[in-house]
């Protein structure tokens, strides 16, 4: 009776951990609030956005796009809700307190949770890979899949650890609520289900704040789409996201004797400033790792064509981010660019304004142009094609005749504060788009209307540093909006 | 190396809450083998002393021990079992879960069925805990603290809301334990609890321990005595008599509280020749702790 052995056999120690996992997954699959939206949503938006618009469209990216948004979109709810509401109930009623009364195993707590909140994921993702081959027809290799499947998996991570620091600052019944308010808007401000380009400039320029926009970059670059921004950034993001809110967490728990690691908590002696200095490590290392990511590289990546082909990555994708490229030359001092009063299209430099549309890019957009008036005149049809058709017309800064898009020049406008040109039209929304060295990226845009009346409009060239402004290979002022449209443009400058 | 004869002990615990002192240098130990029945009005640091003894608080002073070790220390809880007050587990969850759960987290537990049949829940043991009544709730709470087979078992309040029958149940099942040489420590408002079940008390109160020892001694520490009676003697005239503390009427009987009966007895029987019905009583463990953690009550007995 006296010799009690209180040692874990190791077999009985990994059944606890194991017991832990499954007790966990079974409390949330038989907890519909969660389990629904956790399951269903990511499909249900994928069916509607991915198959049923996809093929209406008939257009395979669209339903490549909708695959990715909606596998980050499965990555995010079992992690912010799994680790936010949950953890703010069990600390409000006691639970956590109680778990660490009783022996439960040193963070047993955590990866239960963590576990089961990567089984929802991978059961998300493996339903949308399916529903990808059998109802969107795509043309999935069992390496995108793999891909696919391993981003999401390791990309709850994240969102585990802001759903756990929101769990510890409010209370059970706000929790939903609050977390909602986490999830939803950043699913919109992440792109996930509209365009990025439809937003504003200033909001397409904080994306690189939200965990899901770095998720969604690396998923789009792995399924060969259109993305922004190097996967070696947003890991490093997502791995600092982690990092900082997960520290966050525990250092709030810390405070309230809450230890979920188990084991002894600190005690004054020789451990202490070691511990103290491990803590305030890992803490920086976060924030260093989170700031690297919202100002790293985020620069629109070309779309690797190599998509159905994407074993054989790697020495034939081009460096899309063009950081290597040689910077453009310095823009001439004349401020115009062109005023149109001599009767043509031309430019004071670089390769003139031409009509120019998204044929190239598979698209069936229209687009025509003239002088009338000593302005120019563009006119056409946008249409439904592609992800993001464009009509309107074009000057390559410094483009010479006769070569391919590859070859084309940069012109280097850092220096330069503001673009202006005079504006009027149909009384829709234009925009003017600013591209680096890659055709197919996402480029730099500013909308403006073009009214009845001439109008002067002025970009702030500092809203389009989205792209490297060193580097500037294309100015286009058109529409992304799909039906007819004409408008015109007048005394064009960058000064 | 023989098991330490106390399981776990506060040696001068300090703890404060802001300016409030919860424990004010308590001590405190559990003897292998016995109840211990933690008693003291709300507030006198019942929970602040389980807390620390199960390592989920530091004390600010002085030190908490579970089994020769720290509180905090996974050796020691796995040969404890705990029933907390407040606790709400999840409501899909069911009792046989929960209890197996808590089973795995133990060198050697008893089997989750067994457990059961102990108890006497073999039907609740599949029902979701959020359909469950109070005591039903608090059944298989006790179930998880009992299932790992501890040699110290912490129940806090463990019977609020049980109805009569499930409360002997689970007494009967708390005598059992102590049998097998199961040492416990209770805390409890049921003063017929703690004097049904307990070998010893501990009486807390302002964050002190103000008695300790089996019941009686707790009775016999207390000489306070209370005398029921008729009589035409006015209430001011009483209170003047030496030893008297409290004096009431209530339904046409006063009743005079003193801790020298003999002497308020003398000078009732001579100041009034037509008193009736006399009553003299004891106190039972409820006046013991009333008096020993009065406002006005004198220091530690112990």
């Amino acid at each position: 009776m006296n010799s009690h052995n209180a040692s874990m056999s190791g077999s009985r120690l990994f059944a606890a951990y194991l017991g832990d996992i499954r007790f966990e997954l079974v409390k949330m699959l038989r907890t519909p609030m969660f389990a629904v939206p956790t399951l269903l949503f990511p499909l249900m938006f994928f069916v509607l956005f991915g198959v049923v618009m996809g093929s209406a469209r008939g257009n395979g990216q669209q339903s490549l796009y909708a695959f990715a948004s909606f596998g980050v979109l499965g990555a995010m709810a079992p992690g912010l809700f799994g680790f936010g509401v949950s953890l703010a109930f069990e600390r409000e009623q006691g639970m956590l307190l109680f778990r660490q009364a009783i022996p439960m195993p040193p963070g047993s707590y955590l990866l239960a949770r963590m576990v089961m909140a990567m089984i929802f994921v991978a059961l998300s993702s493996l339903a949308l890979i399916a529903m990808g081959l059998l109802l969107a027809h795509m043309p999935l290799t069992p390496g995108q899949c793999a891909a696919f499947l391993a981003i999401n998996v390791f990309g709850v991570m994240p969102f585990c650890a802001l759903g756990m620091w929101v769990g510890t600052l409010v209370s059970g019944q706000a929790a939903p609520a609050i977390i909602n308010l986490v999830y939803i808007p950043m699913s919109f401000l992440a792109g996930l289900f509209i365009p990025m380009e439809v937003l504003p400039a200033g909001l397409r320029q904080i994306a690189p704040l939200w965990p899901a926009h770095h998720l969604l970059q690396l998923s789009r670059a792995e399924m060969g789409l259109t993305s922004m921004g190097s996967p070696e950034t947003h890991v490093g993001a997502l791995l600092g996201v982690t990092v900082l809110f997960f520290s966050l967490a525990m250092r709030r728990l810390g405070g309230r004797g809450i230890r979920l690691f188990g084991g002894a908590g600190a005690r004054p002696g020789i451990g202490l400033p070691l511990r103290r200095a491990v803590n305030i490590g890992v803490f920086w290392i976060g924030v260093g790792l989170v700031i690297a990511g919202i100002t790293g590289n985020n620069a629109p990546r070309a779309a690797t064509k190599a998509a159905a082909t994407s074993n054989d990555a790697g020495g034939s994708v081009p460096d899309a981010s063009g950081s290597s490229a040689p910077v453009g030359v310095a823009a001439p001092d004349q401020p115009v660019i062109a005023d149109f009063d001599a009767g043509g299209a031309t430019a004071s430099y670089g390769l003139g304004f031409s009509a120019s549309d998204d044929k190239m890019r598979g698209g069936d957009s229209s687009a025509a142009q003239k002088v009338v008036e000593g302005a120019l005149e563009v006119s056409g049809q946008v249409g439904t094609a592609i992800q993001y058709p464009f009509a309107g017309t074009s000057f390559l800064p410094n483009g010479a005749p006769g070569i391919d898009w590859a070859r084309q020049g940069f012109m280097d406008y850092s220096r330069r504060q503001t673009l202006s040109f005079r504006a009027r039209g149909d009384g829709r929304e234009y925009m003017v788009m600013m591209m680096g060295p890659a055709l197919d990226t996402i480029p730099a845009m500013y909308n403006f209307v073009a009214g009845p009346d001439w109008q002067q409009v002025r970009v702030p060239l500092k809203d389009m540093a989205s792209i490297d402004l060193q580097r500037v290979k294309l100015i286009s002022f058109g529409t992304m909006a799909p039906g007819a449209f004409r408008f015109q443009i007048d005394d064009v400058r960058v000064e | 190396m023989g098991a330490p004869a106390s399981l776990a002990r506060l040696d001068g615990a300090h703890k404060n809450f802001g300016k409030i002192a919860a424990l004010d240098g308590l001590n405190l130990e559990i003897h292998r083998g016995e109840l211990l029945a933690l008693v003291g009005p709300n507030g006198a640091g019942k929970s602040t002393a389980i807390s620390l003894l199960l390592g989920l608080q530091r004390p600010d002073r002085g030190a908490a021990v579970l089994f020769g070790e720290d509180p905090q220390s996974i050796d020691a809880r796995r040969r404890i079992g705990v029933m907390m007050q407040e606790i709400n587990l999840s409501p899909v969850m069911r009792p046989r879960e929960f209890i197996t759960q808590t089973a795995s987290y133990y060198p050697s537990p008893y089997d989750t069925p067994a457990v059961i049949k102990r108890l006497g829940i073999e039907k609740i043991a599949d029902r979701p805990y959020g359909k469950l009544s109070g005591g039903q709730k608090r059944q298989a709470q006790f179930g998880m603290a009992i299932c790992g087979r501890p040699e110290l078992l912490f129940l806090d309040e463990p019977t609020v809301g049980l109805d009569v029958q499930s409360r002997g149940a689970l007494w009967q099942v708390v005598r059992d334990l102590l049998h097998e040489g199961c040492s416990i420590i209770l805390t409890t408002h049921y003063l017929e609890e703690a004097e049904a079940l307990a070998d010893r008390v501990a009486v807390i109160d302002r964050g002190k321990l103000v008695a300790a020892g089996t019941v009686e001694e707790i009775r016999a520490n207390v000489s306070r005595k209370s005398i029921v009676c008729r009589t035409s003697l006015s209430i001011e005239t009483m209170r003047a008599w030496p030893g008297v503390q409290q004096v009431s009427e209530k339904a046409g009987r006063r009743q005079i509280v003193t801790q020298d009966a003999e002497t308020v007895l003398r000078l009732l029987l001579g100041a009034d020749s037509g008193v009736s019905d006399i009553e003299v009583r004891a106190a039972g463990l409820g006046d013991a702790l009333a008096e020993l953690t009065r406002d006005d009550a004198p220091g530690s007995l112990q």
